[in-house]
């Protein structure tokens, strides 16, 4: 078992475990940035920071 | 009717489906999936530790998320009046008629107290042109774009009829957020529910600036469920998938008309619809590598992966009406959020005599933000309380009382199962907004 303090994965690991038929799935993640800290996708303004003009 | 705010404590098993069951404890949305072919009966030792060593901190974080999360979002609504007649439009057919139109001196007026409001935050406010049909006024909003584009972001919703070219254009420059409202794939039904009159519709006009807009990223499109289109919604995505279009929400109706009352869809067949179109919207993403996101569905993954992640509004409780997010009518009224257009009595004030902080103080703004799912019978004892909210407090006052659970009750309930189902089958990387994914850590991993 792992705790946040040990795990800092990210997207390309964002998947259940890999076992076969795993016991138990248990997770929590957290936004660590978004464009204006809100939204997760596509809504009214909230286009990705990068693509922000300004 | 008991409104106690007695709180349910501890974990609760819930059947998922015949291969899946799910520990939940309502108050945080800590969750384990447990499958069924283990029978391993109990649950391991490092599992409770887990959630013992959690749940403080996920019991607190849930409560900020409910309680404490600030102002985020202005919808102005710069005209009253609307070219279509949606048969379920909950703005009252007597305003989009007869309506207010804001005029310039008003609007910049709006905006300038919207950005006193916001002077000490570190994060742009969103500022979302909505209600009636704001095209109506282009130039008004165009001017106010240019003019505050360094202080706001900015999105426009729009049934696209009177949409050019250039404004694409410039909407496409200025990043703005656009929601382009479509009902249906096919033109008949679509104009039959989105009516402009003469039996003609958004169709054409809609389908055109999805053209134009080519795969902008700003762009959503929001479909309205009703018992008419409920069965073509699979078509839909393929449909609006092949037009390059990333992210559409369907929503279901709101029945705070009572001439919405009959559209409402049937719970099963919507739920069913809704799980074959975000079967349909995975399969495309996945074979194509062009991402199609259901956002309602989205919101409902994000409630239980990453709860504090979700946009707020509907689906959470209090939801964010007059809390995360105001409208301001044609007439300068503050409301909690645009269904309360035809409830006088919510108004939190006029902004040219008061502000943002008077009407977010007001005795009407906190009769909306006063209910919460622990309030409500149905739902007080319900371990889904906090994942789906119990929408909409408008739509149930004007159906007789907030303190109901939804009218949609049980499709929610389905769709809440189905995501659990949706977790286990490890397809969340899909399910949500690619660029959000890669910004997701875990806090936790039980591995
Ligand atoms: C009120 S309209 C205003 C902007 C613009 N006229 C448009 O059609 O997009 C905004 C969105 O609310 C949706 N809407 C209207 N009445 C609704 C209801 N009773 N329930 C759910 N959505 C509704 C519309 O379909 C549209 O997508
Ligand atoms: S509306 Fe239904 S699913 Fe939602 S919290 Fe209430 S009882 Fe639960
Ligand atoms: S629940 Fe109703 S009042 Fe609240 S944000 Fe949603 S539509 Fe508006």
């Amino acid at each position: 078992m792992r705790t946040s303090k040990e795990v800092k994965r990210t997207h390309k690991d964002m998947h259940a475990p890999k076992k076969e038929t795993p016991h138990i799935i248990a997770y929590r993640m957290k936004c660590a940035r978004t464009a204006n800290g809100l939204t997760h996708f596509v809504m009214y303004g909230d286009v990705p920071k990068q693509q922000m003009p300004l | 009717m008991n409104r106690s705010n007695k709180r349910n404590q501890g974990t609760y098993l819930v059947d998922i489906d015949p291969a899946w069951k799910l520990v939940l404890d309502p108050e945080n949305i800590f969750w384990g999936l447990l499958n069924k072919d283990d029978q391993g009966a109990y649950l391991p030792a490092d599992f409770l530790h887990l959630y013992e060593q959690q749940k403080k901190q996920l019991d607190r974080q849930l409560a900020d998320f409910r309680f404490t999360t600030e102002l985020n979002s202005v919808y102005i609504d710069p005209t009253d009046r609307c070219n279509a007649h949606c048969p379920y439009c909950y703005i009252p057919q007597e305003i989009r008629k007869h309506g207010t139109q804001m005029s310039a001196g008003l609007l910049d007026e709006v905006l300038r107290k919207i950005k006193a409001y916001f002077k000490d935050s570190r994060k742009k406010p969103v500022i979302i042109f909505h209600a009636a049909e704001p095209f109506l006024v282009k130039e008004l909003l165009f001017d106010a774009i240019r003019k505050y584009r360094t202080s706001f972001l900015f999105g426009i919703q729009t049934n696209a009829t009177l949409l050019e070219k250039k404004d694409v254009d410039f909407m496409k420059a200025v990043r703005a957020g656009v929601g382009i409202s479509l009902d249906a794939p096919a033109k008949a039904l679509n104009n039959h529910l989105r009516s402009t009159g003469n039996g003609n519709g958004n169709y054409d006009a809609a389908m055109q600036a999805l053209d134009w807009f080519d795969g902008y990223e700003g762009l959503s499109v929001i479909t309205t469920v009703t018992r008419h289109n409920v069965t073509v919604l699979e078509e839909l995505v393929r449909v609006l998938h092949a037009k390059k279009v990333s992210s559409l929400l369907l929503n279901p109706v709101r029945l705070t008309m009572k001439s919405a009352v009959s559209l409402k869809p049937d719970d099963t067949l919507f739920a069913d619809n809704l799980i074959r179109a975000v079967e349909t919207a995975m399969d495309l993403t996945e074979k194509t590598g062009r991402q199609i996101v259901v956002g309602n569905v989205a919101n409902t993954i994000l409630a239980i992966v990453a709860p504090a992640a979700r946009r707020m509004m509907c689906d959470i409780s209090p939801c964010g009406a007059g809390r995360t997010f105001l409208t301001v009518t044609a007439n300068g009224d503050m409301l909690p959020c645009g269904e309360f257009i035809g409830f006088k009595e919510f108004s939190g004030g006029n902004i040219s005599a008061s502000s943002i902080g008077h009407a977010l103080h007001s005795d009407a703004f906190k009769r909306v933000r006063e209910r919460t799912v622990e309030m409500i019978d149905d739902c007080k004892t319900c371990v889904f309380r906090n994942i789906c909210g119990a929408p909409c407090p408008a739509e149930l006052h004007a159906r007789g009382d907030m303190y109901q659970k939804a009218r949609s009750c049980e499709f929610y309930k389905t769709m809440i199962r189905y995501a659990f189902q949706l977790i286990a089958r490890d397809k969340v990387q899909y399910l949500l907004r690619s660029d959000a994914v890669r910004r997701m850590e875990y806090e936790y991993l039980y591995a």
